[in-house]
């Protein structure tokens, strides 16, 4: 059924695709972003404590969970004629080679303004121990005037 | 390691880190040195696999050009790699340990293929908090047009 700004509740669900996190992936993204922190490609320098923290080894990066957020509302969006406007998000816990993480989101409110149609989304990344690594708010506007996807 | 990338990217962060400013030296409010940047077709596509994005806006031109958007655009978050494209060896998003502590983005028009794009930027606020220190960035991505692509808000912990 098409995604439509009147047929949306609060509470609704969106899906996103499952991500298998690798070494490769990591090497990939820091290809794709032009990222090389030695946070994620530097298992020496990952032996090393930050503050009081100590990761024990490389981790993704945290905009990969961004991009991943993203993806799953485009491909929500753009069917429906909708246009991703705003995405806000904080990392909970590192992700690490092996990991599975999947992004997922919640209606949480709709909102009409003078010159158009907005939903809020509250969304989420976890990992295949159900454990939240990152969670955000989105927001998608709906154009009165309907776009072609 | 190879050093570079193909685009003559510096891959090795600990390169100029001793050029890099600390914390300590950066100024809130002073902008920071920037690039201009062409986002080409390929750049574009070597950050979707990176995050599988692989909608047909982004790929197929046939298909992009009878969409609203009349041709083939770059997903929204882009900024990601624009961040990197954008700034010098010497810039401090590069210092080695960097942790960024989360970001928002608001998304006004598309990047597209063949955009020269600049950025404006500059620490907007600084501060420690539980033996941790803070940096605020202020960001904001323009097309050759300058229209603006985006712009963003985001906390990083610098390295001590």
């Amino acid at each position: 059924m098409t995604t439509t700004f009147e047929g949306l509740s609060a509470g609704d669900t969106i899906d996103g695709p499952k991500f298998s996190v690798s070494r490769e992936s990591i090497r990939l993204f820091c290809d794709g972003s032009l990222d090389y922190n030695p946070l994620h490609l530097d298992d020496e320098y990952m032996k090393g404590n930050f503050g009081k923290t100590n990761f024990g080894g490389i981790i993704m990066h945290g905009m990969n969970n961004f991009g991943l957020i993203t993806r799953m509302l485009t491909n929500w969006a753009y069917p429906a004629g909708a246009i991703h406007r705003r995405l806000e998000a904080r990392w909970l816990k590192p992700v690490r080679p092996g990991d599975v993480i999947q992004p997922s989101g919640i209606i949480k409110a709709k909102q009409t303004t003078r010159k158009s149609r907005w939903v809020l989304i509250d969304v989420v990344v976890r990992n295949h121990n159900d454990e939240k690594v990152a969670a955000g708010e989105a927001m998608v506007e709906f154009p009165t005037t309907a776009r072609a996807g | 390691m190879q050093a570079k990338a193909a685009s003559g990217f510096e891959m090795d962060f600990w390169k100029d880190a001793n050029l890099r400013k600390v914390w300590d030296d950066i100024v809130p409010g002073e902008p920071r040195k920037t690039l201009p940047y062409l986002l080409t077709k390929d750049a574009i596509h070597l950050y979707c696999r990176s995050v599988g994005e692989d909608h047909p806006l982004y790929f197929d031109e046939a298909y992009a050009k009878k969409t609203s958007y009349g041709g083939l655009i770059a997903p929204p978050s882009i900024h990601i790699l624009l961040m990197f494209a954008c700034t010098p060896t010497d810039d401090w998003m590069r210092s080695p340990g960097t942790i960024n502590a989360g970001q928002s983005w608001s998304y006004n028009i598309p990047a597209r293929p063949g955009d020269t794009i600049t950025l404006q930027a500059r620490a907007l606020d600084k501060f420690i908090k539980r033996d941790r220190l803070f940096v605020v960035h202020d960001n904001v991505f323009f097309n050759h047009h300058g229209q603006v692509i985006c712009s963003g808000r985001g906390q990083t912990i610098r390295p001590m």
